[in-house]
């Protein structure tokens, strides 16, 4: 008996060693090509549609089979257009294969980074660089894009002859690190400016507000008239206090100067300047935002306001593909969100680089890699990318010949780059270190504007105090 | 040792080999990473490979624990992990003694209930967030109805943090409660008819012989159910970030390790990896679960002990 369970025991032991240490079984067949070969498609005509091009053909493409992994984030019309151009690439290059992953916005960080740890993606989507250390900052943690390049995981592209389409001030700021660039940036988007609804602006005999006391006025009217005056995705946190960005560039227009400012102490979040902004945050966080616009997903916004229940919806140019898609014959409009009651200073778009791409150092595709960029980097084909996205172009020949191009273009000579991409917490600082309507009821627990200013201060003073 | 099953000489060994693979696994799955996170604490890493890793003493812990304003957030969230677990504790394990009681009933259909309570467990964070992210929609949601009826209406998990904080603690019940439900069953069916056959005769009303006979017997029932429901909701945080994401005055412990290790704090999307301050906070999670755990330990042991002798 006792021989028989000792037996059982090391049959049991071999078999669960032998289970671990089991693979993929031996007798895997390697991939097999196509039966058929794919037919090349015919470069379709339309306007958001990628283009075939005369970029050189990748060099994989005569040898051997390679799949092409590709990460992006969550930006319906970017994906619905880089599905497309995808197609259009594998039928210019058989052999390859684009593996295309979509996560969410919020993710992308941290998905880029497991992916590069594990050489498991050859081009990445990467936001344009940003929130780099300044001199006066002190004991700051650097932003993830340099530490990702410090550690050597994206790959120089400074020699590359697609790099040269874009304009030179946008690579330098967007994708350039210790003078070599590591990024193309696709495009500026604004984050600052309010859509609004040319329908129910005419029904309820609005116009289309130039200062804070306007924008006042014309919520008062629609209040009245018990229809929402103002949404934004809150469910995804961000938007609420996006959305109200323009209010701090009306009173801040230089931004930089802002961060600048608020590190050496020359501006502090709860002075009479800034607590002008805090009153005006209460105003759109508690009397225009819509009840309810908490639980709006970021991605169902435009849908909300498409739909025409909406006066109008604060948010960046990023969504007007989507308000489009949602409802084509939907008349709207763009303004810069006019946060002063002087409307010279209601002139400003305030933004960001948006997307942008990068290769994986590591890549064992690098030639199929470059060739993705080559081809998605050719003006016809970028074009096309601009016209599905509607991002402010980053090619020097490339025009945004949608709705929202035209929207934006009296304010492109004002374009600047935001408060959000200067900005470094000190480390030490509260989590209330922040220009946020979003801290204000019903999102957050504040309803007092002096009671928050004195806090957001508080807040960063500690940071700046805990780094003397 | 008459009653040993492997018998003696080399036999014996025989358990112990056994034991090696799980034992294997431990060390590989459960140990190793924690062991590397207590060394991790000390760096400044950020998780990136390539990055350098430098070390830095107690810097993270100092940074963690007395540096400036953050450090008195972080006792905030400190504080709000113990408020979740009180909270979700006590209701969870009410709620399942009692639904437990009720199904262990020979009704009609009683098997359908069990089911039904039990479903949520199977269901993985995301869905359970889901699933109450629709249920709580704002504009117009079952839940926003049932408030306009009576005149009421609520942000719910974009409302103010303490109002979502309420509603991650009720999501983490819901989710939840199937576990306690069943392992109280399972303490219920071990307790023998004949006590309660005896109690009846002997006059015990309902309350009595749930205090004097279902009670004490479910002694190991509750030890088990009140260990598994301490650490879990000291431990939880996936919840958080699928219903509310990082939002002031709502973090636990367990998601702030999380937001900081993966730059999940400011919402910008070039947040930096902070995997050694991450892991700092980590040990101090480890630390509070570990005192709270064992200090709870002893005392149902004890319990048990007087109790069952």
């Amino acid at each position: 008996m006792r021989k028989l369970s000792l037996l059982i025991s090391l049959l049991v032991l071999a078999s669960l060693l032998l289970a671990a240490c089991g693979g993929a079984p031996a007798t895997q067949a390697p991939a097999e090509p196509a039966a058929a070969e794919p037919e090349p498609a015919e470069p379709e005509p339309a306007e958001a549609e990628p283009t075939a091009t005369a970029v050189p053909e990748a060099p994989e493409a005569e040898e051997q089979e390679v799949t092409l992994k590709v990460l992006v984030h969550q930006n319906p019309p970017m994906v619905e257009f880089m599905e497309t151009f995808n197609e259009q690439f594998q039928a210019k290059n058989p052999n390859i294969t684009v593996d295309m992953s979509v996560v969410n916005a919020n993710d992308l960080s941290t998905v880029t980074q497991t992916r590069l740890n594990a050489n498991d993606v050859d081009v990445v989507d990467i936001f344009g660089f940003a929130n780099a250390a300044q001199p006066y900052m002190q004991n700051v943690v650097p932003p993830n894009w340099q530490t990702l390049i410090d550690a050597g995981l994206l790959m120089d592209l400074s020699d590359q002859p697609f790099v040269e389409n874009y304009d030179a001030p946008t690579i330098q700021d967007a994708g350039t690190y210790n003078d070599k660039v590591y990024a193309i940036n696709l495009g500026r988007v604004s984050y600052s400016g309010i859509y609004y609804n040319k329908d129910l602006f005419a029904e309820y005999g609005v116009e289309v507000p130039t200062t804070w006391s306007e924008l006042v006025a014309a919520c008062e009217t629609f209040a009245a008239a018990d229809a929402p005056c103002m949404t934004a995705g809150g469910k995804d946190g961000w938007p609420i206090f996006v959305g109200a960005y323009g209010l701090i560039g009306s009173i801040y227009p230089d931004q930089a100067a802002l961060v600048e400012g608020l590190w050496t102490g020359d501006i502090k979040w709860n002075d009479a300047t800034s607590l002008e902004m805090w009153e005006k945050m209460k105003v759109y966080a508690q009397e225009m935002m819509e009840a309810g616009a908490s639980g709006i997903a970021g991605d169902a916004a435009p849908g909300r306001f498409a739909s025409g229940a909406v006066a109008m919806f604060s948010g960046g140019t990023w969504y007007a593909s989507a308000i489009e898609a949602a409802e084509p014959d939907f008349e709207w409009g763009y303004i810069p969100f006019p946060g002063s009651d002087n409307p010279e200073d209601n002139q400003y778009l305030f933004g960001k680089y948006d997307q942008g791409w990068a290769i994986a150092a590591n890549t064992p595709n690098k030639d199929a890699a470059m060739a993705y960029l080559a081809e998605f980097s050719d003006p016809a084909n970028y074009q096309a990318f601009v016209n599905a996205v509607g991002f402010i172009p980053t090619q020097p020949g490339a025009t945004l010949d949608t709705q929202i191009g035209e929207e934006v273009a009296p304010y492109l000579e004002n374009f600047r780059v935001g408060y959000e991409q200067y900005w470094v917490a000190p480390k030490g600082a509260g989590q209330y270190a922040n220009p946020y309507a979003s801290y204000f009821q019903p999102f957050g627990t504040f309803d007092d504007p002096q009671e928050l200013a004195d806090k957001v201060q508080e807040d960063l003073q500690s940071g700046l105090d805990a780094n003397q | 040792m008459a009653n040993y099953h492997f018998g003696r000489g080399r036999a014996r060994w025989a358990p112990y080999i056994l034991l090696l693979p799980g034992f294997f696994f431990y060390l590989l799955i459960m140990f190793g990473p924690s062991l590397a996170t207590s060394v991790f604490s000390f760096t400044d890493a950020t998780g990136i490979r390539g990055a350098p890793v430098n070390w830095v003493g107690l810097d993270n812990y100092k940074e963690f624990l007395f540096l400036g304003q953050a450090s008195r957030d972080n006792y905030g969230a400190l504080f709000r992990t113990l408020i979740f677990c009180v909270g979700v504790t006590t209701i969870q394990f009410t709620l399942g003694l009692i639904v437990a009681l009720v199904v262990n009933q020979k009704l009609r259909g009683v098997n359908f209930f069990r089911t039904l309570y039990f479903m949520p467990v199977i269901l993985g964070a995301v869905i359970q967030g889901l699933i109450w992210s629709l249920f709580l929609y704002p504009l117009g949601g079952p839940m926003a109805q049932l408030l306009g009826m009576v005149g009421l209406r609520s942000e719910f998990l974009g409302g103010p943090p303490a109002e979502a904080f309420a509603w991650v603690m009720a999501v983490q019940i819901w989710a939840n409660m199937g576990i306690t439900m069943m392992i109280f069953i399972a303490g219920l069916q071990t307790i023998p008819g004949e006590l309660y056959e005896a109690a009846r005769i002997d006059g015990a009303g309902s309350w009595r012989t749930f205090q004097n006979v279902t009670w004490p017997l479910l002694t190991p029932a509750v030890n088990t159910n009140l260990v598994l429901n301490i650490i879990g909701s000291l431990q939880a945080w996936q919840l958080f970030l699928v219903l509310i994401g990082y939002r002031n005055g709502t973090q636990v412990l367990g998601y702030l390790i999380f937001a900081q290790a993966f730059g999940q704090t400011s919402g910008s999307v070039t947040s930096a990896f902070r995997q050694g301050y991450g892991a700092a906070a980590s040990i101090v999670l480890f630390f509070l679960v570990l005192v709270i755990g064992m200090s709870v330990q002893f005392f149902l042991q004890r319990r048990e002990g007087r109790v069952l002798g």
